[in-house]
Parts: structure tokens; sequence; C-alpha cells
């Protein structure tokens, strides 16, 4: 691109601006496709970077990406009001099959023919899934139209040993996951696309020999209406070097400046920005079933392919996540929602498939399942941890089978995630303000505040203070008289949030030796109340 | 056929000889550690405390013994493990009251090494203790299951080996008659004096009495 913009762009420096009427009738010259560019609107200032755009065509895509494993297939579409086939795998087409036939003309040749209806919806998914995998190529990858995917690998070509390697690589991968591709590679991307499309294997870096080759393209590869190749091909003009011939002013007036502007983009005189195709980037996938199905150990199978999925797909972004959400959709009810959560952010299929187990054993399905969808949480940068150099001989024997967070989430995953929690003191004077439940999989308590206080405090706390019947100002606890043992503890605090105390705490010991904490509350009806136990 | 050569031959048990492969943990009661074989509480095993009502001093019996867990590292403990370079967790399962946090920290247990579960029922609970013990994090895990049957009581005591924990199960008094796998089971009563604990069942050691320990 940058040596064909050379020339034109100092020429166009130099000259004096356009004049107002130039830029309304940018194409008014009376020239050859060929000739000068018509000056620019806007300035834009040529970079040295040179592109290399790698194409790949998908010509077989309706039909590849159909799931059915049925040995006879065709993809019929419907064209005015009749089903026609639009593609035939290798057996029907051995039966006679031709794309345009009737879907009944096709039945009768192949009554053992299966017939699926194109979806437009499926393909794009496939694209989508397709340039997933391509971003392990290249930082820019683009869909284009419906069948076309474009790499941008001038950057590319040093990491994965060189063009031919490149290019190696991604056909077999292509064709491992059951593709097949035309490619081409050229320094425009509408340039590759043709090529693609004419299925030139040809490979074109420098952008002076672009020209030659895209001269002798017939047209049938551009794209175009099928009304504007049929009244070219009248004109008596078949390749896009007989399109090169024409006057710039006569063409646009006949077929559109969008077919001039695009020539121009495939020969590079003109910018052609793409979009670039990025990968979500939060995980979701369906399984869907052909039929229904209840057996567990079906369900967790696909569970864990669906896992392993997303293993790779956060394994691309060297990501973890916290959190896991599966669905299980049935026909009738609503979907069975299950959580999972992990202490610490992982991928690891291994780790996520034993939570996973534990939570399936408990699990009700109201009815057999059709599909299963798996949705990763936010995802965050993994934690990694520097592996141990294991010197001593029986070390793997007695190594610790799995660190704290990872017991923890285990045991949230089967007894629920309130179920368990680590404790942490608050600086606070009421005692049932004085600690806190924390929730072990959000964040490790980090108690760094130590207590002052150095009157006793008992082990065992009751969750609210129990009110204790009195005996003549003397608490009663089952029956006995108490005795105070030590005390009082005047606490009288907390006016700030209406939950305002005042008590005495005393120690007190039953008839068997039973230590209490009691407090006689300070206020209108004073009160004895039990509120813990020394244990 | 001297004594001594009668002693030699390996059909011969005799108790005293079972322990001392590995010292106890001192429980900060010298008198109670007397009576245990190994000088403290057996670890890598279970220990049943059976008892009447809550509070009458089975945290405090423990407390030395657990600062004592939560403070130094559990290496110690797992001699010849190449890991593990922290100190061990303890964990609660199924506490019938709320272990109060400013309590346990003078007591000397560091809290941030504390873990409180509570499952919904009893086969939720040995699950949990099982997993807890088994994990190697754990240096010991408290709990207060409803019922311990005989086959339960064995897998804590096989999980507590396997993890290198020290499991405490405490039960009622009316569970005394029921057979346990526990390596060391202690009766405790309070009295007018203090709390007395009866020592039932102590592997490799002698049951025994000890008058007002608290």
């Amino acid at each position: 691109m940058a040596r064909a913009w050379k020339s034109p762009v100092v020429a166009r420096d130099n000259a004096p601006t356009p004049t107002a009427k130039q830029q309304s009738l940018p194409f008014a010259e009376p020239a050859s496709l060929t000739g000068p560019l018509p000056p620019a609107k806007i300035s834009l200032t040529p970079t040295a970077v040179t592109r290399l755009w790698f194409c790949i065509w998908l010509p077989n895509l309706p039909l590849e990406a159909c799931r059915s494993s049925e040995a006879a297939l065709a993809i019929v579409e419907e064209q005015h009001g009749i089903h026609r086939v639009l593609q035939a795998d290798s057996v029907a087409s051995a039966a006679g099959i031709m794309p345009g036939q009737s879907s009944n003309a096709a039945l009768a040749l192949l009554p053992t023919l299966t017939l699926e209806e194109r979806s437009l919806v499926r393909e794009q998914q496939v694209l989508e899934r397709l340039a997933t995998w391509l971003e392990r190529f290249s930082s820019f990858v683009s869909i284009a139209g419906k069948d076309v995917l474009l790499l941008e690998i001038a950057g590319s070509l040093r990491l994965f040993g060189g063009l031919p390697h490149l290019r190696k690589t991604v056909s077999k991968g292509l064709r491992a996951q059951g593709f097949s591709a035309a490619m081409a590679i050229a320094p425009t991307p509408l340039a590759a696309t043709w090529l693609a499309r004419a299925d030139r294997r040809v490979c074109i870096r420098a952008q002076e020999n672009l020209g030659p080759v895209l001269r002798k393209l017939p047209l049938g590869c551009l794209d175009w209406p099928a009304g504007q190749r049929e009244s070219l091909i009248a004109m008596g003009i078949s390749s896009l070097g007989d399109c090169l011939r024409l006057p710039r002013d006569g063409f646009a007036r006949r077929f559109g400046t969008e077919r001039l502007l695009e020539i121009d983009r495939a020969l590079g005189r003109l910018p052609d920005p793409r979009d670039s195709w990025r990968a979500p980037e939060r995980f979701c996938a369906d399984y869907e079933m052909t039929e229904e199905q209840s057996e567990c150990a079906l369900l967790l199978h696909i569970c864990q392919e669906l896992l392993l999925s997303h293993e790779q797909f956060l394994l691309a972004r060297q990501l973890g996540t916290q959190r896991l959400y599966f669905s299980f959709f049935h026909l009738k009810s609503a979907a069975t929602e299950l959580q999972l959560g992990s202490a610490i952010a992982d991928r690891s299929q291994k780790r996520w498939f034993d939570l996973l187990k534990i939570r399936f054993e408990a699990l009700r399905l109201p009815e057999p399942v059709i599909a299963v969808r798996l949705r990763s949480g936010l995802s965050q940068p993994l934690q990694v941890d520097n592996a141990h150099l294991c010197f001593h001989a029986e070390g793997g024997k007695q190594q610790r089978r799995y660190s704290i967070a990872q017991l923890a989430e285990r045991l949230a995953a089967r007894i629920g995630e309130q179920s368990v929690s680590a404790i942490s003191m608050v600086a606070e004077h009421r005692p049932e303000y004085a600690w806190k439940l924390q929730n072990p999989l959000s964040d490790w308590a980090s108690n760094t505040l130590t207590t002052k206080s150095c009157v006793k405090r008992p082990l065992w706390m009751l969750p609210e203070p129990a009110l204790l019947p009195a005996d003549s100002g003397y608490p009663l606890y089952k029956g006995s008289r108490l005795t105070l043992l030590d005390g009082p503890e005047r606490l009288e605090t907390g006016w700030w949030d209406e939950q305002n105390i005042s008590r005495d705490y005393y120690m007190a010991a039953d008839g068997a030796g039973l230590r209490l904490w009691v407090f006689r509350n300070r206020q209108r009806t004073p009160n004895w109340y039990l509120h813990g136990i020394f244990g | 056929m001297s004594l001594e050569k009668l002693l030699e031959n390996p059909r011969v048990w005799r108790g005293s000889s079972q322990v001392g492969a590995r010292a106890g943990l001192a429980s900060g009661y010298p008198k109670l550690d007397r009576c245990l074989p190994g000088g403290g509480w057996p670890f890598d095993a279970l220990t049943e405390i059976l008892i009447d009502q809550y509070g009458i001093g089975e945290l405090r019996l423990l407390m030395p013994a657990l600062a004592q867990l939560s403070r130094e590292e559990t290496q110690t403990h797992c001699s010849g493990s190449a890991e593990s370079a922290e100190p061990g967790w303890i964990a609660w399962v199924a506490p019938p009251f709320q272990p109060y946090a400013p309590a346990l920290q003078q007591c000397g247990i560091d809290l941030s090494r504390v873990l409180i579960v509570r499952p919904k029922d009893d086969s939720e609970l040995l699950w949990s203790a099982e997993q807890a013990l088994s994990s190697g994090t754990c240096a010991a895990v408290l709990l207060w299951p409803v019922t311990l049957d005989d086959q339960a009581s064995r897998r804590l005591q096989l999980a507590a080996e396997k993890g290198h924990s020290w499991a405490i199960a405490f039960r009622p008094l009316s569970a005394r008659q029921q057979p346990s796998a526990a390596a060391l089971r202690l009766e405790l009563q309070s009295t007018r004096q203090g709390t007395r604990v009866h020592i039932l069942k102590s592997r490799g050691g002698r049951p025994a009495v000890l008058d007002s320990l608290l």
C-alpha cells in the first residue's frame, strides 16, 4: 500500500488545494481506472507499515456447519418458494444430486438423503468460533461477509516460523476441525479475498506484483450482483483487467461508485479499514442434546466437556474465574441453575469438575435435561504460585492434599456458602458486635486487631442474651441461685446507632461449678440475662 | 526360660510398648500429661470428650494445646514433609454456641486460622469433618455430632491419621456404653471443687481419674 501511495501523494502534497468543483466530482477525470487517483478530500498520511492479509474462504461452510452425522446430506435453501439444493456432500453428489435441484428431485434420486435447512445463524456461530481459534495466529482477525475470514499476518510471520509454515499450520488446523478452505495472501484484504474466491493459491507480498495477478481474475470471483456481472459480460468484459481499462467516470455512472471504490481498495490505492474480531471476555457455551437425558453420568460427562473448552478459553487469555454458572434446561419446567464458587481464581477443569461432582450429588433435577449451558463469572488474572521442587523421596506421599482455600470451597459447594465462615475481631465495646463472620471465599481474614482488654471473656457466646429469672435480686439458672464471683464490669455505649446498651457484667457460678457470664440491664426494669458460658 | 526371653516372643503383646514412636501434644496440664501415653494428647487420632452439659470446662481443657497448634508450624508434626511451612487451621464443625472471637484471642489462638462450619445435619457434619481432617491443612478439627456410631468414629480416626490431624469429638455422657474407635476417651464431670477428668480409654495407657483438674 505504501509504495503505491508514494508517487501520487508527493504530487498531491505539492499541488494546490483542490477546488470545490473537483471535490464534488471526484471521478470526473477522463482517464481509465488505472489512471491517477482524484485528489482525496482528507489528506491521509501514508504509513510505512506493510500489511499482509491472509484470507480463508470456506466455500462449503453451509454443509460443514451442519453437525449432522448422516452419510448422505444435502443443504437446502428456499428460493422463490421452492426448496432447492444448495450443497450436497460427496455421497449425495455421487448419486447425481447437483446444486440447484429441487428437494423433490433430489429425494427422487436418492430416497435415503437427509435434507437440512440452511441456517445462517449456525454458520455465523461457526465463523465466530473459527475466528476465536484464529486469534492465536494474529492479533487482528476479521470476519468479512458470511464465509470469509481475514487475518493480518505481517506481524506474526517471525513468530510462526515464516509464511509457508504458518500457512501449513492454519490449513492443518482447519482440516482437523473438518473445514475445507481456499487460502490466499495479498497486501490488501480485498485482493486476498478475490484471489481466495478464485481459488488461486498464491502469495503476493509486494504491492507492485498485485496488479498483474488481479488483472487475470475472472469477474465471477468478485461477489458483485449477478445483474451487473451479466451486463459487464454482455459488454465483452470478462476479467478484472478488462474492467480496469474502462474510463473511471463512465464506469462509476454505469455501475455505481461503490464498485469503483472496491477496485481502488483492492489495488491498494485507497485505505481499506476492517473491523477486528474480539472474542467475548466471558465464556458461554451450550450443549444441546438430540434427546432428553436424565442419567447423571452422561450429564457429568457433558459438563466435563464444557469445562474443558472453558479451560481452553481462559488459557488463551491467561485468566481464571471464581464463579461458574451451570444451567440445565428442561422441556417443560424452568431451567435448573447451579452455581459454583472457588476461593481463588482458577480455570483448571479438574478442580472445577471435583467441585461440580460434590454439588451434583445433592442436585435434584425435576425433569430430564435437553440442554446444558455453562457461563463463567467475571474473569480475573490468574494467581500463580511457584511450584515446589520436591527433593525428599517421601515428600510426595505426605504432601498436603489441598490448601485451606480448596477445603473451604469444597465445604461451601456441599453444604452452602453461608455455612462456612471465618471469624475476625471488630474494634467495639459491645460484646455482641466485637466480632464478625467472614466469607472465606471472598477474602481470608487478616486479623491484625488484638484486644487490649484484660477482662476475661467467655469462650461460648449465646446467639441472643437469654433472660434469667431472679430471686430477691439474684439470678437463677436451672433453678439454682447463682453466686457472683467477679464483677461488675460496666459497659455503657452504643448511643450512636440506636443499639444503646447499659449493662453490668458478672462472672457467676452455679451449684455444679459451671461458670457463666451474666449481666444486669441498667434500664428502667432491671433484669438478669445470660450472655455466655466460660466453657 | 527367663522373663526377657519370653518377652521377646512376638506373640506377646504389651500395651505400654505401643506408644513411644511419637510424643503427644502437651496439654498444658502436667497432671493430665503424666497420665497420657506419650506425655500429651495423642496426635493423628480421634479424641472423644464426654460431657453432661456444655461449658463445664471442655474448651478450657483444650485451649493450651490448640493455642500451641495455631502458633507453631504443622511441619513439626508431619515429619519429613517437604511442604507446609505455615501453621495449621482449627476447624469448628457444628459448635453448639458461637465461639467468641475475643475470648479465643485471649487464649492465644490465631483468629485468622479459624474456620467455622455449620452443617445442616449429621451426615453433612461427618462429611465436613472427614474432609477437613484428611485435607492435611487443619491441625485440629472440633466436632459436635448428635450421634456418632462405631463406623463413623472409625472413619474419623482413619481420616485423622491420613491428614495428620487431631480430631476432637464432643459427645453426651450416654455415649459411654457405645464402642468407639477413638484413641482417647475422656469423661468430664463438674463438681464443686472443679472439673473431674476421667480417662475411660487410652490407647497404650491406663484409665485414670483426675479430680479437680480445672
